[in-house]
């Protein structure tokens, strides 16, 4: 059985996405990555479109510290409540869902759970949810701070790499999202160039 | 309505051409109260005579080493850690039915070295019991002092040090460490209350934790105390140099200063210390000690007796104060010296132990408004009358 991995905690969550605060700093998903969190018999699968590394107050930005420091690692260590007063977190679009044991690649019916935990999926979930492409479809009518070009190769990319032939992988994906942007050959042309092997 | 700024703008002129006026009078002064303390340098010993046989009304430092001696700090050890605690709090509010108040204590470890690591941690205690609200003297009914305003200021200092006192105790053994306090170790504000206050907040609280950190000093641990006080007012040094500029032999202040004519000590009027050592420290420099004479000291505070020394953070002096037995060892006298200053270059000019402390510790407004809220609406959820002043909720609901 794969391992499963958390990544860290939910700290905020809507219909179509959630944002979730990493244990560690700089602990954050790849962007792309396809995490899940459960709220009671309902397993929520989200694709990570952003990490993003601040202050825990947001009136004390972090200003440069390492002048006279010789490494970058040697500013942590002469300054050690750096990592107390910093947090990395992840947004996580919401792209499908497990209930009764069925996959649904459509938004669950509520969103996740306040301090949910958020594990990042095994190769073999990946590969289940990624069967049938039909994921794509949110990531391709999603406006996110990140462009959707961005983030569906990042997520392809990120998908190709349990296969034993991820080739095939991605040239199914682009095969989908030829029908998809149809109307939209400059995406098409954009997402297919940032997932070439 | 907003402050109208139109109007206040002539008077800030008028203030700053003052100010400009007096700056070249300011720097005659400054310059003289130079030349006095290198002067009295070398007559330590009449000096701290004549200090000794006078009466003053204002506060004077006792000297301690040559009143001009500065010192380069010595080198930071390579292994240290720094415990460091700072509060707040939510005074009684006499507006609201319930009675209470609460002490947020911030406190905070760092440790340097091979393996830094850091602990920032709040601690919020509510006290609402009536043993708690007021001090009463023992055995004696009717005088009780209710701890809120100034008096909740200086519990709040109690905590501060009781807190630090749990933090130094749970320091590694083996480094050397230094316990850092925020404001003074003085506690003035208690001169104004009955002896039964000073003996319940100071002798048994505040004084009995600085024994309890004095007594972690052993063979393997050493750990030093200080208190940082940030651009301080004081004149206490200034003072002394009128002391010693006042051609009388023995002074008393009362008697002889409202007949004086000469006035010889106004050549120093106006400086504060901080101006004096801004001029005699090079960056990085502590003056010489000095020794606290202000009668609460003199009065309980024995083998924490008062010292402090000034020191120059870039351009800025701070003052800091140390108890008798950090002073009399030179070995925790460097430590104090060198790790303060340490800290000062780690937090752009100020302790940085202190100022995640003070993080760890505020209590905003918006704190205090959730924390009245909590407190209502548990009455509330309890069917407890939740009565209010009508001040109280005008100010909260405004109208035209």
């Amino acid at each position: 059985m794969d391992k499963v991995q958390r990544v860290g905690e939910i700290i905020e969550a809507s219909t179509t996405d959630f944002v979730a605060q990493c244990y560690e700093l700089y602990q954050s998903p790849p962007l792309g990555s396809l995490v899940k969190t459960r709220d009671s018999e309902v397993e929520l699968y989200g694709v990570v479109y952003q990490a993003i590394t601040t202050s825990f107050e947001p009136g004390r930005r972090s200003i440069a510290r390492g002048k006279d420091e010789a490494s970058e690692e040697a500013i942590y260590q002469a300054n050690p409540q750096l990592l107390k007063l910093l947090k990395s977190e992840f947004s996580t679009l919401v792209v499908g869902h497990r209930q009764d044991d069925k996959l649904h690649h459509y938004l669950p019916p509520k969103p996740a759970r306040i301090h949910g935990f958020v594990y990042l999926c095994s190769p073999e979930e990946v590969r289940s949810f990624s069967q049938p492409l039909d994921f794509l479809n949110i990531l391709v009518n999603t406006h996110l701070p990140v462009s959707s070009d961005e983030l569906i190769s990042a997520c392809l990319r990120q998908m190709s790499q349990v296969y034993e032939d991820s080739h095939s992988f991605l040239v199914a994906a682009g095969k989908e999202l030829a029908i998809l942007l149809s109307s939209d050959f400059s995406q098409l042309k954009a997402i297919l160039g940032r997932i070439q092997t | 309505m907003p402050l109208d700024l139109d109007k206040v703008f002539p008077q800030v002129g008028g203030m700053i051409a003052r100010m400009k006026a007096e700056s070249t009078e300011r720097r005659k002064r400054l310059q003289q109260a130079l030349d006095i303390l290198h002067a009295q340098a070398s007559n330590l010993s009449n000096l701290t005579r004549k200090i000794a046989s006078s009466k003053t009304t204002w506060l004077i430092a006792g000297p301690v080493d040559e009143l001009d001696q500065h010192y380069e700090p010595p080198s930071v050890p390579s292994e240290f850690a720094i415990a460091a605690t700072d509060g707040s709090h939510i005074d009684v509010d006499r507006h609201k039915s319930t009675r209470c108040y609460l002490i947020n204590i911030g406190a905070v470890v760092l440790q340097y070295g091979s393996s830094p690591s850091a602990t920032l941690d709040s601690f919020p205690n509510l006290y609402s019991g009536d043993e708690e609200l007021v001090i009463t003297p023992a055995g004696v009914k009717g005088r009780e002092q209710p701890v809120e305003g100034t008096l909740l200021g200086i519990k709040r200092s109690v905590d501060e040090c009781c807190h630090l006192a749990k933090l130094a105790a749970e320091l590694p053994a083996g480094i050397p460490s230094l316990a850092l306090i925020d404001g003074s170790l003085i506690l003035w504000g208690l001169e104004a209350y009955p002896e039964f206050v000073t003996e319940a907040l100071l002798v048994k609280g505040f004084l009995s934790y600085l024994s309890n950190i004095e007594k972690l000093n052993n063979n393997s641990r050493k750990i030093a105390l200080a208190s940082y006080i940030s651009f301080p007012r004081s004149t206490e040094v200034v003072n002394t140099l009128r002391v010693a500029i006042c051609p009388r032999d023995i002074l008393d202040t009362d008697q002889h200063c409202k007949d004086c004519e000469t006035r010889e000590c106004d050549a120093v009027a106006g400086i504060r210390d901080r101006e004096l050592f801004l001029n005699l420290l090079r960056p990085g420099e502590r003056s010489a000690r000095f020794i606290s004479r202000s009668k609460i000291v003199e009065k309980h505070y024995r083998e924490h007796e008062v010292y402090f020394f000034y020191l120059r953070v870039d351009d800025e002096i701070a003052r800091v104060e140390i108890p008798r037995w950090v002073a009399m060892d030179n070995n925790r006298l460097g430590l104090v010296h060198s790790l303060v200053l340490d800290q000062c270059q780690r937090g752009q000019g100020y302790p940085v132990a202190l100022s995640e402390a003070h993080e760890q510790a505020v209590v905003t407004g918006a704190d205090r408004e959730n924390f009245w809220q909590l407190v209502e609406s548990s009455l509330v959820d309890e069917h407890l009358p939740s009565l209010s002043s009508a001040k109280s909720r005008s100010k909260r609901t405004r109208w035209v």
